[in-house]
């Protein structure tokens, strides 16, 4: 099992919007998919549960391993997807620094590893510290949304300092690069800060998908779906299906390499 | 105006990028992976401000230990097994002056300590975790605790299994300590001498 964690240094950059969409593009392609939520501010649940603020989640595994994975995976329509909310423990967001809780995250990991999926794609909190921090140095790849405006991009430096820090921990980690998201193009600070960051970081740190900011996602939101299952949603479906292809590239053995080489 | 050049150091960023982008088994990247999981720049998850003191011996024996220093012979192999491994841990307070010494079972559970502080058992659990590898062998790990106060943790695989040996040092050890280290212990563990 491949183990995704979609993360960011700073906050409301799509994190969430990402994980739900990619999950559902990996599931449709018939890829066992399991998406866990470890932000504890529980925004998969949210959107894709009513009964999430009932459900015990991933916080509940950290605080009692000894819960049953089975007890935490939550079914959906889609054979091949299924989900792990954040769960109830909300106290343990105060507690445990960055490492206090490595064994445990690691202990889930395998536990879903040994239930059959093919991936388990994790939206974290935003910050590369504590639960994050453990999640990311317990995970085999990484990729980052990145809003497409000025502010959000210059925080790309403290970024990829976190990084580099997280990579000394877990040297395995393949940075699979930035996604832009809520991309405008008739905005011009929006298409001025992708065509920046595009000149600024290597090829291969970027994603060539970008995500744009469209009311459907909104509108997915509020119906508690996927965008890709909502009626008029195959335009944007097609941007994550997309990103699911360049995330399959990237994962196989030797792409580093061979980008570097190229 | 330019929304990104003139707020980014744009060469750092770029140099930032191309160390993510190097791959773990690639051939350019620098070769700083002494042990498993960790490089030379991990110091440990917590500050030297807010380390736990550790308990044992005290501070004098600390000052004991010196890269490159002849190692005596490692502990007698005979007896019952609990005496052999406080040779061991006697052993480590001569050669590498180890001020408190503890032995983890692939489960977790403390088979051997001499008081050091519990917190240090599940650190020590954690940070063998972290540096299993897929199809590698687990390395040690060293994480800094305080001034001149280092928590080694050692898996050994041992008759008795993987064992997660724990050790206070002044000091990381270098990697021939650390092989004589796994040495004495896997002997001290051999059900063959017991």
């Amino acid at each position: 099992m491949i183990n995704l964690a979609v993360s960011s240094q700073k906050g409301g950059v799509g994190k969430t919007t990402v994980s739900i969409n990619l999950a559902h593009a990996f599931a449709r392609a018939g890829v066992r998919t399991l998406l866990v939520d470890t932000d504890p501010q529980g925004s998969v649940g949210l959107s894709l549960t009513r009964q999430s603020r009932l459900l015990s989640g991933f916080y509940d595994f950290l605080q009692d391993p000894g819960i049953p994975l089975d007890r935490l995976i939550v079914p959906t329509r889609m054979e091949t997807l299924a989900l792990v909310a954040s769960g109830q423990a909300s106290d343990y967001e105060a507690g445990g620094g960055m490492g206090a809780h490595l064994a445990r995250v690691r202990a889930f990991l395998r536990g879903a590893a040994a239930r059959g999926f093919d991936i388990c794609i994790i939206d974290t909190a935003a910050g590369l510290f504590g639960a994050t921090g453990d999640v990311i140095a317990s995970s085999d790849a990484i990729m980052i949304p990145q809003q497409a405006e000025p502010l959000g991009i210059r925080s790309v430096p403290k970024l990829l300092e976190g990084l580099n820090r997280l990579r000394i921990m877990n040297p395995r980690l393949t940075v699979l690069g930035v996604c832009l998201t809520m991309v405008q193009h008739e905005l011009a600070e929006s298409a001025q800060a992708a065509a920046a960051l595009r000149q600024l970081l290597p090829a291969e740190m970027l994603f060539q998908t970008q995500v744009p900011r469209d009311p459907l996602f909104v509108r997915a939101s509020a119906r508690g779906l996927p965008v890709g299952a909502l009626e008029g949603g195959a335009g944007v479906q097609a941007v994550f299906d997309s990103l699911r292809a360049e995330i399959e590239v990237k994962l196989q053995p030797g792409a580093s390499s061979r980008a570097n080489a190229g | 105006m330019d929304p990104l050049r003139s707020w980014l150091d744009a060469g750092e960023v770029q140099r930032l990028a191309a160390r993510l982008i190097e791959s773990v088994s690639d051939p350019a990247a620098p070769a700083t992976m002494g042990e498993a999981g960790f490089d030379e720049g991990f110091v440990g998850f917590t500050g030297e401000g807010s380390a736990p003191a550790a308990p044992g011996p005290a501070a004098s024996p600390l000052e004991r230990h010196e890269p490159g220093h002849p190692v005596s012979a490692p502990p007698s192999a005979s007896g019952p097994f609990l005496e052999k491994i406080r040779c061991f841990r006697d052993w480590m307070g001569r050669e590498f002056a180890a001020a408190g010494v503890f032995i983890l079972d692939r489960e977790g559970a403390v088979i051997f300590h001499d008081g050091l502080d519990e917190r240090f058992h599940v650190l020590a659990r954690s940070l063998a975790l972290a540096s299993r590898r897929p199809g590698a062998s687990t390395g040690n790990v060293h994480l800094k605790i305080g001034a001149r106060i280092i928590l080694e943790v050692i898996p050994v695989e041992t008759a008795c299994g993987c064992l997660v040996l724990g050790a206070v040092v002044p000091a990381s050890l270098p990697p021939e300590s650390v092989r004589t280290v796994r040495e004495a212990l896997a002997a001290s563990a051999s059900p063959a001498s017991r």
